[in-house]
């Protein structure tokens, strides 16, 4: 029988102990869902973090099928003290990918869970397991012609809504706002315990994906972005697809530009006239997802001059900035929308509309109206080309839908990329109230001191952010603890204390999103 | 200018308002059930397929994001060893994504397809 050859423990653990879990596992599961070896643990441990792989290497992976399973792996570790990272697909690019958050966790592989268990087409929604993906869900609802559209982030072929909104993850359609739109999970405890959110525990019930809040305390996100719970499946709405769809990009010429562009779309996106998740991408962004590449314009070591930048903009046409958004709906409703959106771009004064005529197969249009209208694809993959390396990590910031908040948070961010030689790669995702101010922190991962740059550069956003009052909503496991800090001590006094009653042994990913039984209060 | 949706579509909405049963009854009730089956199977049933759904994602000459893989012969191993330990930016599957079996029906329908053109 294999014996464990990647030298790799949990913290705490001694080899003997760590081999008996093993072995059990192997009972539990079959050998063939026991990973130990290092060449079946290596896909395990690709990341784009500035942290070395090591930090983040598994001692093993299980892969598991049904829930009878899970429980009996959570009883081993309970038993053996062995820590268990889960995924469900393991497409977190940028945010940690399927590695672990501590050297030595063993990963929780769902990718075989796959089954759609459910999609209602008159009710509207999906049941899934965790590993089934938003390709495979956008197949089945081709293949069945049924007349409903999917919400996606960008890794959209290959990504799955489970994984995705556990990480509170957003999209682009009217359901951007994925946590939002999730209604009933399954949730397998540090006990064993099966426990399912909303309508889920009432026997015989038929609305544990219509009716989000069930009775008492509403539970569901405690869930999210933690680890106090393994989710097996989870419900989400789906959004009918509507009888017309008309995606709409307009450019604006200057980079000063995006406080007027914020306050024109707050109202816009209030009073839901426009009702999807509307983006306004930098020039680099829609650059580098159009394919361009900084070797085409420069050489030169350090973050791109703002010479280059105009360069860019005056060979494709590009924007400074570039505001994707769409209309649904039946005409009538399309219609009306359209005049009141373009009215207000003529009062403006500034913006070029293009519409899906005028842009006809170009990138990236192409793939914004394909996000705005649940069809799967890879293309905004072209931004890690942009510098190449394979090195990003997804600094976040939280906004308020203010144009000289949004003003303040880009000049801030830009200066500190620069001061790093990195560049500002922004693109703000538009709710009706706030944003999402995704910046990708691109850097060359196979360059020893522009890795050890660009940690560096992500500390200092996070510190220099949370001076002005501003933090991520979502964070790669390496900064995973320093941003718990940004949330202040009360919250996380009480997730431990959460911790310490849901999983006494601290055996369900410790330290995601800080929270570490075993750290937290102790150094 | 507009985009309405297909025909298809368009009645499915029709028959759905005049007749909900009728969707109700192609409600969906379980795809995909591998394991109810018994061992857990690949999703992908042929390289064509995984090609179409993952690799082509990025590496199709017309997307430009991957490099061009198709027409290459790239040897199986090779083609396994990227795929495992992905590259640059270029993520890792691990097996339970894309299975050995997979890689190597991947391979093979790479190389039965011809070269891209070169570019001017």
């Amino acid at each position: 029988m294999a014996e464990q050859n990647n030298a790799v423990l949990p913290k705490g653990v001694v080899q003997q102990e760590f081999n008996k879990a093993v072995e059990k596992f192997r009972t539990l599961l079959g050998e063939d869902n026991v990973l130990v070896n290092a060449d079946q643990l290596v896909p395990y441990n690709k990341i784009m973090m500035s942290a070395e792989n090591a930090d983040h290497a598994p001692s093993a992976a299980l892969t598991a099928t049904t829930v009878e399973q899970i429980q009996g792996i959570l009883k081993v570790c309970n038993e053996h003290k062995i820590p268990i990272w889960t995924i469900s697909t393991g497409r977190n690019f940028g945010y940690g990918s399927a590695a672990p958050v501590q050297r030595g966790q063993v990963i929780l592989d769902l990718k075989k869970m796959n089954k759609i268990l459910e999609i209602d087409p008159v009710m509207c929604y999906a049941l899934v397991e965790p590993g089934v993906t938003y390709g495979q869900l956008y197949d089945y609802i081709e293949e069945n012609n049924l007349p409903l559209m999917l919400s996606f982030s960008a890794p959209s072929a290959i990504a799955g809504p489970l994984g995705n909104t556990m990480d509170r993850g957003v999209g682009y359609t009217p359901y951007g706002e994925h946590f939002m739109m999730q209604c009933g999970m399954e949730v397998v405890m540090a006990n064993g315990d099966v426990y399912r959110t909303g309508m889920g525990g009432v026997e015989g019930s038929n609305t544990w994906q219509i009716f989000k809040w069930g009775y008492g305390p509403t539970l569901d996100g405690m869930f999210t972005q933690a680890n106090y719970g393994i989710t097996t499946k989870m419900g989400f709405w789906l959004m009918p697809k509507p009888p017309v769809y008309k995606p709409f990009e307009v450019i604006f010429e200057n980079e000063d530009d995006i406080t007027e562009i914020v306050e024109m779309l707050r109202p816009l996106r209030i009073s839901g006239t426009i009702p999807n998740s509307v983006v306004v991408a930098n020039i680099l962004w829609e650059a580098g997802s159009g394919n361009v590449r900084r070797s085409d314009y420069t050489t030169e070591p350090g973050h791109t001059p703002d010479s280059v930048l105009k360069k860019i903009q005056k060979d494709t046409g590009m924007g400074a900035w570039n505001l994707y958004a769409a209309l649904y709906g039946t005409k009538e409703q399309v219609d009306v929308n359209w005049k009141i959106v373009t009215d207000a771009f003529k009062k403006l004064g500034k913006g070029r509309i293009v519409t899906q005529e005028e842009a006809g197969d170009t990138q990236p249009f192409k793939y914004r109206a394909e996000l705005m209208s649940g069809v799967p694809n890879l293309q905004e993959f072209g931004l890690y080309n942009w510098r190449g390396g394979g090195g990003s990590m997804w600094f976040a910031p939280v906004s308020a839908a203010r144009g000289d908040e949004c003003k303040k948070q880009a000049r801030l961010a830009k200066r500190i990329l620069h001061k790093y030689g990195l560049d500002y790669v922004a693109e703000f995702i538009v709710a009706p109230r706030d944003m999402h101010h995704v910046i990708d922190v691109l850097y060359d991962r196979s360059n020893a001191e522009e890795k050890k740059r660009a940690d560096e550069c992500f500390g200092e956003l996070l510190d220099e952010f949370e001076k002005e009052g501003y933090a991520v909503y979502r964070v790669n496991t390496r900064f995973q603890e320093r941003v718990a800090r940004s949330y202040g001590p009360v919250k996380r006094d009480l997730e431990h204390a959460i911790k310490r009653a849901l999983d006494p042994n601290n055996i369900l990913a410790p330290g995601r999103s800080g929270i570490d039984l075993d750290t937290y209060k102790k150094v | 200018m507009s985009y309405p949706l297909s025909g298809n579509t368009a009645k499915r909405m029709l028959i759905a308002s005049i007749f909900p049963f009728a969707l109700l009854a192609a409600s969906a009730q379980a795809q995909n059930t591998d394991h109810d089956k018994g061992p857990w199977q690949s999703r992908w049933s042929s390289g064509e397929e995984l090609y179409e759904k993952v690799c082509s994602q990025c590496h199709d000459p017309k997307v430009g994001v991957g490099t061009a893989i198709q027409g290459r012969v790239l040897p199986v191993e090779y083609v396994k060893f990227i795929v495992r330990n992905g590259f640059n930016a270029m993520p890792s599957f691990q097996a339970s994504y894309i299975d050995d079996e997979s890689i190597a029906m991947v391979a093979e329908y790479l190389s039965s397809l011809p070269a891209p053109a070169a570019q001017p």
